[in-house]
């Protein structure tokens, strides 16, 4: 009995004696054979270290884990090389080449996991990054483009006003309608990055929900008959007057549904529905819909169809271009923690319906009054506008605006060193003061001016800004810049705040 | 045979020693990934000029994520050192510097070359932006995929093995 333990032993040790420079004096040929006489460096490269042995004072050293390729054998071993006297080495070889292989399954799975894990963890690591790329992308890309968009948009309306005949004034709308889808766009594109990018920040005020929508209704029923569609609206008087909200988001939810469906239908009719969910501690949760008898949605494209740049085989939807509108409304639905849905039967048309929850707005006579009236300028002087702008076109339209309007006489400088002896120099009323001057940011423009003496540092600014994140809106407030004009601007937006601002 | 000199890879697991060896050894590479566990040693002779030439006795460590844990017995008699590490994964040179002071400090006249290996998967902008941890120690950019330079850096450890 023994002597078969004896002999699977014999199968796991190997001994082996060689002379100082490796030649084999003996073997007992337990785990694989050798040739007597033979140098053992020939037999696998490990035994090389042979020779690095006299080196070190230690008589005996232990190898684990050794991968040995012998006669076309793979082994795993553990070897002890023992110097014996000047004349001999004893080499011993355990063969633990299953202990091992098991071993290695092991190790192989666990490093796996961690390699992976490290490559997706930079994987994501490189996607946010290309991610932040694209958002200062687009930033820097709708930058450029807003000085000679609003150039555009105010000589379009200064050409409106110039006497042109019918023709003319055919071919103007066609432009001013193409700048104002241009704009459109760039917001567009600006809120999505935005909103990827986390810095889109609602701004709640008090607002009157009938005065929103019939202002939104105002606009689009014309839109619909345009086309020869119906304009359906169902208001639910259960709704309370005032909210507190972001009006301004609420007003884009709503017109980007619309746009969509006004777009995307050709004969029946469009229908904008306001109820209400329930109202509950102060609390109201509005029901929003958005219905049409359009080309509707074919059901597979349901959960795709508010991913931004969806393309959908249809040929009205290609017509329109990408749908940044519907991926703007999703995301900011679910900002405001709402929910949207669409049902929608392919050539049977769409409804889009969303619940929203907003604070109702404790009423009072005054801040009614205050929502509604609207600021006039009356004033018969005139006043003298101070314009820091650098960009050509950009003086140019404002100077032939203003100067139209018969209040106002206007000084141009384009550098940021000149504004301060400009405002001691003249009588200055307003400073307009634009974000792409070179020597100076409006910040410090405004902080230079609040320095001055009085009555020149309450000479009230106005910021035309290519930058139109909140963030900045706050520095400049903060620097005491009276409005935030971003551009491109109309005319009646430059009007509205100049004749605000200076009443 | 030409005179014998043992060189040691070492670095953090799967960064591709064994890619390196075998590209270098076989001129051969496979992507699929496979643990190495304690040592496989090989050998190549390389030719330095004309007239001289060694052997490389080319030990392919375990991967390791802190060098001295090596098994000492691993490193007797080392002539030169390969260091690689993963440029596609931070995580196997953010300690480089300690790294490479431990072998300084524990092997101070053996030749030491540094590798960034899976150079195919990054570009040369990435080399650039990571200049600081990069210039002060990297020796050599290499490929195991491509086979880029890896001739080359067996090559120069061998001339300073002489």
């Amino acid at each position: 009995m023994l002597d078969r333990y004896k002999a699977y032993q014999n199968h796991k040790f190997q001994y082996i004696s060689v002379d100082p420079t490796g030649v084999i004096l003996e073997s007992d040929h337990g785990i694989f054979p050798v040739t007597v006489q033979t140098k053992l460096q020939e037999l696998h490269p490990f035994f090389e270290i042979l020779s690095s042995l006299h080196a070190t004072e230690k008589q005996e050293h232990q190898f684990s884990c050794i991968n040995l390729e012998v006669h076309e054998n793979a082994l795993i071993v553990d070897l002890v090389i023992a110097l014996q006297d000047k004349d001999s080495i004893l080499i011993i070889i355990e063969n633990l080449s299953s202990h091992y292989t098991s071993y290695q399954l092991a190790a192989q799975s666990r490093n796996e996991s961690v390699i992976n894990s490290q490559v997706l963890e930079l994987k994501n690591e490189y996607l946010l990054e290309k991610e932040r790329f694209k958002n200062n992308f687009i930033a820097n890309f709708s930058h450029e483009l807003r000085n000679p968009l609003t150039a555009s948009i105010i000589f379009g309306d200064l050409l409106d006003n110039s006497g042109l005949d019918a023709s003319q004034k055919g071919y103007l709308d066609i432009i001013r309608a193409a700048n104002k889808d241009l704009k459109h766009k760039i917001d567009d594109i600006l809120d999505i990055s935005k909103i990827e990018s986390g810095k889109l920040i609602l701004n709640t005020t008090v607002f009157n929900l009938k005065a929103l929508c019939d202002e939104i209704v105002g606009t689009y029923r014309i839109l619909a008959h345009e086309k020869g569609l119906e304009f359906q609206l169902d208001y639910d008087k259960k709704l309370p007057e005032f909210l507190e909200g972001d009006a301004f988001r609420i007003k884009q939810i709503i017109t980007n549904l619309l746009t969509n469906a006004i777009a995307f239908t050709t004969t029946g009719h469009v229908k904008l529905a306001l109820s209400l969910n329930y109202m509950r501690a102060k609390k109201a949760n509005l029901h929003i819909v958005v219905e049409d008898t359009g080309c509707g949605i074919a059901k597979k494209h349901h959960d795709t169809i508010f991913e931004r740049f969806l393309k959908i085989e249809s040929d009205a939807l290609d017509s329109q271009g990408p749908g940044l509108g519907l991926a703007i409304v999703k995301h900011l639905i679910t900002q405001m923690e709402g929910n949207i849905k669409v049902d929608s039967t392919l050539e049977e048309g769409a409804t889009f319906s969303c619940n929203l929850n907003f604070k109702i707005s404790d009423y009072s006579p005054s801040l009614k009054d205050e929502l509604l009236s609207k600021q006039t300028f009356t004033s018969n002087e005139k006043h003298h506008i101070l314009l820091v702008e650098d960009a050509e076109l950009i003086q140019l339209s404002i100077l032939k605006l203003l100067a139209a309007t018969g209040h106002f006489y206007v000084s141009i400088i384009s550098k940021g060193e000149d504004l301060v002896p400009s405002v001691l120099d003249h009588d200055v009323a307003l400073i307009l003061i634009s974000n792409t001057i070179q020597d100076v940011s409006i910040t410090d423009a405004a902080s230079a001016i609040r320095k001055l003496p009085r009555p020149y540092k309450n000479t009230p600014i106005i910021a035309l800004t290519t930058q139109a994140y909140k963030e900045d809106m706050k520095r400049f407030k903060k620097a005491g810049v009276a409005h935030t004009i971003t551009k491109p601007f109309d005319e009646n937006t430059l009007l509205e705040a100049i004749y605000g601002v200076l009443s | 045979m030409s005179k014998a000199k043992k060189i040691v890879l070492i670095g953090h697991f799967g960064v591709g020693k064994t890619s390196l060896i075998r590209r270098f050894v076989e001129n051969t590479f496979t992507k699929d990934y496979k643990v190495t566990i304690g040592v496989h040693i090989s050998k190549k002779e390389v030719e330095i000029t004309d007239e001289a030439s060694i052997t490389l006795v080319i030990w392919d460590l375990e991967g390791l994520d802190d060098i001295s844990k090596i098994r000492t017995s691993y490193l007797l008699g080392t002539h030169g050192f390969i260091y690689v590490f993963d440029l596609s994964r931070p995580a196997t040179y953010e300690n480089l510097d300690t790294e490479l002071q431990y072998l300084k400090n524990n092997y101070p006249n053996v030749p030491t070359k540094v590798v960034g290996n899976k150079m195919d998967l990054v570009n040369k902008a990435f080399i650039k932006q990571n200049s600081a941890i990069f210039d002060p120690h990297v020796d050599f950019f290499v490929s195991a995929k491509l086979g880029s330079r890896v001739e080359t850096l067996f090559s120069k450890l061998a001339e300073a093995l002489i």
